[in-house]
């Protein structure tokens, strides 16, 4: 079910993205401004996502790979 | 900084060339720019290496003397704010290195060290027991620019006393000609060692895959959204050895769906970063996850970001709920129960953090930041309905403080 609901709002998602005015390259300075990136402090990210792993129990959903530990 | 030496620059041009004036202002502005766009525009490795260093001090309370409920009913909090213990106290330090080899290839690099002590309940809110680690913790990631994405392999690698954790992922993107739709694509392994110095089980393993899907779309010129899919499959040892009555399924599975806005005000020169995530597992737990920031600019050098996350959860299927006739002592799971666990991150309750960072340009390549932050959780806040009952609040704060130089 919950699945099913992640497929639909991706592909709504999707949908949405087909009907953008494409943004030309002299246009993006603002986009280029580092708080306008998704991980302009991968340090405090690391940080983060370690704390609330050991204190949440969710964890995940912007990246792979991070390694687990025996946190109490 | 960077304003500074533009005006300079087109200063010293209008004397000599007289340009038109609407020329020299989009000259002024192109030069303006930060040089990190030059590297969102193209898939090259990054022109400069970058050095990076964070210290955490981090430092949890939380009221476990006592019973957590009392005859007239529970109670939130006990009355006299003087009964807080400290918990677990967190130093810890993350160095990191970024090296571009060539156009086509880079490679990074992290050292995380975590000195942790302090005390930690043996089940839901009570009887604290005492607990030293030093965990070391490196990744090293090596990545290819092709001419409209890139390719990076990691490896990973976290050791305690009683933990080992090793991981290698492979990340992938691929943009669009016009680069406005990026397409991401990651797997991941882990394999991790548990050896707890209780001996309550010794060389115990656990296995796990994680995959993600995303899509990072530029909308206008002031608008960037990013959309993630993520699933884990984790099979093996999950249960805490150091809590009594923990008995946790041997698999896990989750699911998550996150979706990210960043929007720019060029009049207010400050940016809202919007993030929403949605996760689900195998043993029942639901959670959602609400992350507002607000970066705004002071001047050239500054820039104030003040936080504020929202959290909720539910509590896992097997989670042993605070049995209010014998508390504080702990609840028999049901006798024919193959999964139970009384840790209180497994019970239902909201979070929320505040946070406030500042970040000073020192030069054009580099930068310090200092960050405070304040985390509680309760059952009390809970989106919905009313949490686990009978559980003290646990509070924490920390404190990072960052600097980052390019060379």
């Amino acid at each position: 079910m919950c699945a099913k609901v992640l497929m639909l709002m991706s592909l709504l998602a999707l949908q949405a993205c087909s009907h953008i005015q494409p943004v030309a390259a002299w246009q993006k300075g603002n986009l280029a401004l580092p708080e306008m990136t998704f991980d302009d402090d991968p340090l405090e990210r690391g940080f983060k996502e370690h704390t609330y792993t050991s204190k949440e129990a969710s964890s995940g959903g912007s990246s792979v790979g991070g390694g687990g530990c025996g946190c109490n | 900084m960077v304003h500074r030496s533009a005006e300079v620059a087109v200063a010293a041009i209008k004397q000599n060339f007289n340009l038109p004036e609407l020329g020299i202002a989009l000259l002024g502005a192109a030069m303006s720019l930060p040089c990190i766009m030059l590297d969102a525009q193209a898939e090259t490795a990054p022109e400069k290496g970058t050095l990076s260093f964070k210290y955490l001090n981090y430092k949890e309370r939380q009221q476990v003397t006592g019973q957590a409920g009392n005859s007239s009913g529970w109670t939130d909090s006990q009355s006299g704010a003087s009964a807080y213990d400290d918990r677990v106290r967190v130093k810890a330090t993350a160095s990191s290195v970024l090296l571009p080899l060539n156009s086509d290839w880079s490679l990074s690099g992290t050292l995380v060290t975590d000195s942790v002590s302090g005390a930690s309940p043996a089940y839901h809110t009570q009887a604290l027991s005492g607990l030293k680690d030093f965990r070391r913790a490196m990744d090293t990631s090596l990545t290819r620019y092709l001419p409209n994405g890139k390719l990076a392999l990691g490896l990973g690698y976290s050791g305690e006393n009683d933990y080992i954790s090793r991981a290698v992922s492979l990340l992938a993107t691929q943009a669009s000609e016009d680069k406005n739709t990026t397409w991401t694509a990651g797997v991941g392994f882990q394999r991790d060692l548990i050896n707890p110095a209780n001996q309550m089980v010794v060389g115990e393993k656990k296995r796990g895959a994680d995959w993600l899907l995303g899509v990072t779309q530029v909308v206008s010129m002031n608008d960037i959204v990013q959309f993630n899919l993520g699933y884990y499959n984790g099979r093996g040892y999950f249960s805490d050895p150091y809590k009594i009555y923990d008995e946790r399924p041997k698999r896990r599975e989750h699911q998550t769906f996150q979706a990210r806005w960043n929007h720019h005000f060029s009049e207010l020169s400050g940016t809202s970063r919007l993030a929403y995530r949605y996760y689900t597992d195998t043993w029942g737990i639901r959670s959602h996850t609400l992350d507002t920031e607000w970066v705004q600019r002071l001047g050239s050098d500054w820039r104030i970001t003040p936080q504020l996350r929202l959290y909720s959860q539910n509590a896992a299927r097997f989670f042993v709920e605070v049995d209010p006739r014998i508390a504080p002592f702990p609840p028999s799971p049901l006798p024919n129960a193959l999964h139970f666990s009384e840790d209180q991150r497994l019970s239902a309750f909201g979070a929320i953090t505040l946070g406030l960072k500042v970040t000073r340009q020192l030069s054009l390549d580099t930068s310090m930041d200092v960050k405070v932050e304040q985390y509680g959780q309760k059952a009390a806040w809970k989106f919905t309905g009313a949490g686990s009952q009978g559980l003290a609040p646990f509070y924490a704060r920390s404190i990072q403080v960052g600097f980052t130089h390019s060379f």
